[in-house]
């Protein structure tokens, strides 16, 4: 049950980010394939940049273990890669 | 402190600070429940118990069974989460387009290229969420499961992931708009 709340919670702030970054407009995830507008760029390396850091700094210190990364397998990541980047070109989410 | 209350009724927030927000919850994600964020897994989650329920001799295969067990699990309930974020996020900027006439589709630039009609841009959203759903069962993950989540662990397949969409994605955008590109 605790980790179902843990979820909603995190959930409302995963998405109060991504709206607040302007994400869940279409203009916005089109424009950063058309090199007009790089907000979606810069917010998802801000956010790979400082949850890297904090969680590599994190498990330095022996506080967290990290969950099972996902798994490699070059091909299908990068054909899934492709059809994704169709996708969101598409619909814009 | 109003500053602050100033900002959080902004309706677009530097990327930067909203990139901050995310990657704290990035951390929060795997120190409290040692879990990953995600989206399109609860999709599969879902489908699946809907499939087993409907036709449980085609979803009975590998896939549904062991990669991705059908169930409401904390992804589900994360997504649920996620849908109330943004709600909160479009209310506090007062953008919030509930019930409102051009709420179901709204954005200028769309209307610019593809035309007006609202079934229009519904279809190609379907279509393409099928693309995206696809997509993201073959490569383990969507932007925020494999490219944020996996990247922040240093995982190369979120790389591999990252680079194959913008090299597709630019290309799909550069055949869409063309002349407009």
């Amino acid at each position: 049950m605790t980790n179902f709340i843990t979820a909603l919670v995190l959930g409302v702030f995963f998405g109060f980010a991504l709206n607040k970054a302007g994400l869940t407009k279409y203009n916005k995830i089109v424009n950063v394939f058309r090199f007009t507008d790089m907000a979606v760029l810069q917010f998802m390396m801000t956010a790979l940049v400082v949850a890297m850091s904090g969680l590599f700094a994190l498990r330095g210190m022996g506080l967290v273990t990290f969950p099972s990364i996902p798994a490699t397998y070059v091909v299908g990541n990068i054909i899934g890669g492709l059809i994704f980047g169709v996708g969101m070109a598409l619909t814009g989410f | 402190m109003k500053f602050v209350l100033n900002y959080i009724h902004k309706e677009t927030w530097s990327p930067y600070v909203a990139g901050i927000l995310l990657g704290l919850v990035g951390i929060a994600a795997v120190w409290i429940s040692n879990s990953l964020l995600g989206a399109s897994g609860a999709f599969e989650n879902l489908a699946g118990l809907i499939g087993k329920a409907v036709a449980p001799d085609l979803f009975d295969n590998m896939y549904f069974n062991f990669i991705m067990p059908p169930g409401i699990t904390t992804g589900v309930i994360l997504l649920v989460g996620v849908f109330f974020g943004g709600m909160i996020g479009a209310a506090t900027s007062g953008t919030l387009k509930w019930g409102k006439k051009d709420a179901l589709n709204s954005d200028d630039q769309w209307k610019r290229i593809f035309g007006t009609q609202t079934w229009k841009r519904w279809g190609l959203a379907f279509i393409g969420a099928i693309l995206l759903e696809y997509a993201a069962g073959i490569a383990g993950g969507c932007t925020s499961g494999l490219a944020i989540s996996g990247g922040m662990l240093l995982a190369p397949a979120a790389f591999l992931f990252i680079a194959g969409m913008f090299a597709s994605g630019i290309i799909t955008a550069l055949a869409i708009y063309r002349k407009k590109y």
